[in-house]
């Protein structure tokens, strides 16, 4: 007797078993069944949104740095970032000069403001004051027109770029280049279109009007405060050129050693990071949810194999009786339990998958399933129902054979 | 010598009390001898044909089938025993319910290792020897007891073991179908296979060539079959006349 025919023989009694006891084999699976596709369905959308939103960040520009007064993300004393230095021209300008890193660098005030023209308004428009580098530094591309240039800045020409979604509410039939829009209360021509970059969370990027910077400055103030947008050659030397940075601005603003840092130098991953942070709790509680659930299936199967041991006591003494060893019982019950534990992660990732894709057909949200996650919810579930029924199993194989044989 | 039972004890404790199911019990089985052993129940032949087929484990003595010793061996070892040299036949038949008759025969060559060919064909000749060639796709329930009883012998037979065990394997089915079993035994019996009958039945072991009876856990009649039966009937001389007569 070896460990291929304990396999076989086992499968096949499992399979028996299964076939004849049908009512009992759809419900435990099915409790495996809700266990797996909970899981599954977690994931799905969970991995949905981390690549959407991965996407979507690499659309921000993912080889620029923004120094700013305070952090995008921010954590600790709210007052202690208010109380910073705005940024300062000589501060762009020690940038410009120190950083070796930088391939663009362009200063970025912005205000919400209303866009018309003609009657037609879009409100809350970012409008950015900036220059000419800031085409590398945000990633955009002008796709009509032309860009900011020096000398619109030196003019303070009243000259804007509209981002798409302006476009769209504005001109939906004609071109919007020669057009004078008013922005805010005051007289803007347009000299160039944006091309598209979508959204990060829930702000699209492309509700936007670019003006020279000194002509913002002039028009608005500067409401905001000043940042610095860089761009850097590539994302490798984000990093590096990150630090060199912090080293440029402490010394431009003589920083002691034992002070800590009163600017911020922002990259778009830390995003990310505040949207793992936020999504990481909900997603750990939601796969907590599955992993109960499935220990519930588990545990399931673990009294159904109990009861399957007990009512198959006799079997089990005749099996001892013609010469099957303890591993050859274990096996065959395991099998058992294995076999329907499978069958219900099959049956739950069929089920989770496609509630994974019905929520990202009914709401925003996308859900994309790796294959890896497939196999993972087969795989665990027929783990359950190896650990779940190895007890029920070892009792099956300790019966008495004596004892068993005369069980009524 | 097939079997050699030398003081051979097995005893039980049930709630805190020693119950000596068997008393230093000295048998000897050669090969191709048919014994029965007879006793009131509670007389240790049960425990006895356990100890035999190996399902049970003796307290204290010294076990030697086919001149191996069976005392310290593990329990896998055991079933492997079991497997190769047991072959049993249980009163209430002991069948699978869920396979079928070919399957139910196959299955000690199962846990053999044997290619599913060649169990096929074992257990097919099996039942062509009990004559139930016909009925071997049916499933026990839809089989007569008599018919039952004669799939728990092939399955036995199809191991090919050194000793055939029966308790009371007419003792669930009506006389006449009694008797065909107890004919299928003496065919067995004239065939060269080694059997060991347990029964309480007087005249089941008169029939016998050789009988053994128990009492208390104790051997205390071995001999011809119908000499053992007549002789534990000597205070019912009645009883005793009507056995002979039948015997006749």
């Amino acid at each position: 007797m070896n460990a291929r025919v304990d396999f076989v023989e086992g499968a096949r009694i499992a399979l028996l078993s299964l076939r004849t006891n049908r009512l009992r084999t759809v419900l435990t699976t099915t409790g495996i069944g809700i266990g797996v596709a909970t899981l599954l369905a977690i994931l799905g959308i969970t991995q949905g949104l981390d690549s959407s939103f991965a996407n979507q960040l690499a659309s921000i520009g993912s080889s620029s740095l923004y120094v700013s007064k305070m952090p995008w993300v921010q954590m600790g004393n709210w007052w202690e970032y208010r109380n910073r230095k705005e940024l300062t021209l000589s501060d762009l300008e020690v940038v410009r000069t120190h950083s070796t890193y930088a391939t663009a660098v362009a200063p970025i005030v912005d205000s919400n403001e209303d866009v018309s023209f003609l009657g037609q308004s879009v409100s809350a428009v970012d409008v950015t004051g900036t220059t000419p580098d800031y085409l590398a530094v945000s990633g955009f591309e002008v796709t009509s027109g032309r860009f900011l240039t020096d000398a619109d800045d030196d003019a303070r020409h009243p000259v804007a770029v509209l981002g798409m979604d302006v476009v769209d509410g504005l001109f939906p039939m004609s071109s919007p280049l020669g057009a004078t829009v008013r922005i805010g209360n005051h007289p803007f021509t347009v000299i160039g279109t944006l091309s598209r970059k979508g959204k990060v969370l829930d702000s699209s990027q492309d509700l936007t009007v670019l003006i020279p910077f000194k002509s913002f400055v002039g028009y608005y103030g500067k409401r905001r405060g000043l940042s610095i947008g860089v761009a850097v050659e590539s994302p490798e030397v984000l990093t590096a050129a990150e630090d060199q940075l912090v080293g440029i601005m402490r010394r431009a603003r003589a920083t002691p050693p034992d002070k800590k840092d009163d600017f911020a130098v922002n990259r778009p991953e830390q995003l990310a990071e505040t949207y793992k942070q936020l999504t990481g709790a909900l997603f750990g509680v939601a796969v907590g949810i599955g992993l109960i659930t499935l220990l519930v299936g588990g545990i399931g199967i673990m009294n159904i194999m109990l009861v399957s041991v007990t009512e198959r006591t006799r079997e089990i003494g005749i099996r001892r009786a013609l010469g099957a060893r303890k591993r050859t019982i274990i096996t065959q019950f395991v099998l058992e339990a294995v076999a329907v534990s499978a069958l219900g992660g099959l049956l739950g990732t069929a089920v989770g998958l496609s509630g994974a894709k019905l929520v990202s057909e009914i709401t925003p949200l996308a859900a994309t399933v790796k294959p890896l996650t497939i196999v993972f919810g087969v795989s665990f579930s027929g783990l359950v129902g190896l650990l779940f029924g190895l007890w029920p199993a070892v009792r099956a194989a300790n019966l008495d054979p004596v004892e068993a044989l005369r069980w009524e | 010598m097939l079997i050699d039972l030398r003081d051979i004890s097995r005893t039980y404790h049930v709630g805190g009390e020693e119950v000596r199911a068997l008393q230093s019990v000295n048998l000897t089985i050669d090969r191709g001898e048919w014994v029965a052993i007879v006793g009131q129940s509670g007389s240790g032949k049960s425990t006895l044909m356990n100890v035999l087929g190996c399902l049970d484990t003796p307290t204290s003595g010294r076990y030697l089938l086919n001149g191996r010793d069976v005392a310290g061996l593990s329990d896998d070892e055991l079933a492997d025993i079991r497997n190769r040299e047991i072959g049993f036949v249980f009163q209430t038949f002991q069948l699978l319910p869920r396979e079928t008759a070919l399957a139910n025969v196959e299955l000690p060559l199962v846990y053999r290792g044997l290619k599913a060919k060649e169990r096929r064909e074992r257990a097919r000749s099996a039942l062509d020897k009990v004559g139930l060639t016909e009925r071997m796709a049916h499933r026990p329930n839809e089989l007569s007891g008599g018919q039952r009883q004669r799939v728990a012998i092939a399955r036995a037979l199809a191991a090919e073991p050194s000793l055939l065990l029966a308790d009371e394997p007419t003792g669930n089915l009506d006389s006449a179908t009694g008797e065909e079993i107890f004919k299928l035994f003496e065919a067995l019996h004239r065939t060269g296979h080694t059997l060991c009958l347990v029964t309480h039945e007087p005249k089941l072991a008169a029939r016998c060539p050789r009988a053994v009876r128990l009492s208390d856990g104790l051997v205390i009649a071995d001999g011809p079959g119908r000499q053992v039966a007549l002789e534990n009937l000597r205070d019912d001389p009645r009883l005793a006349a009507a056995l002979r007569h039948e015997l006749t």
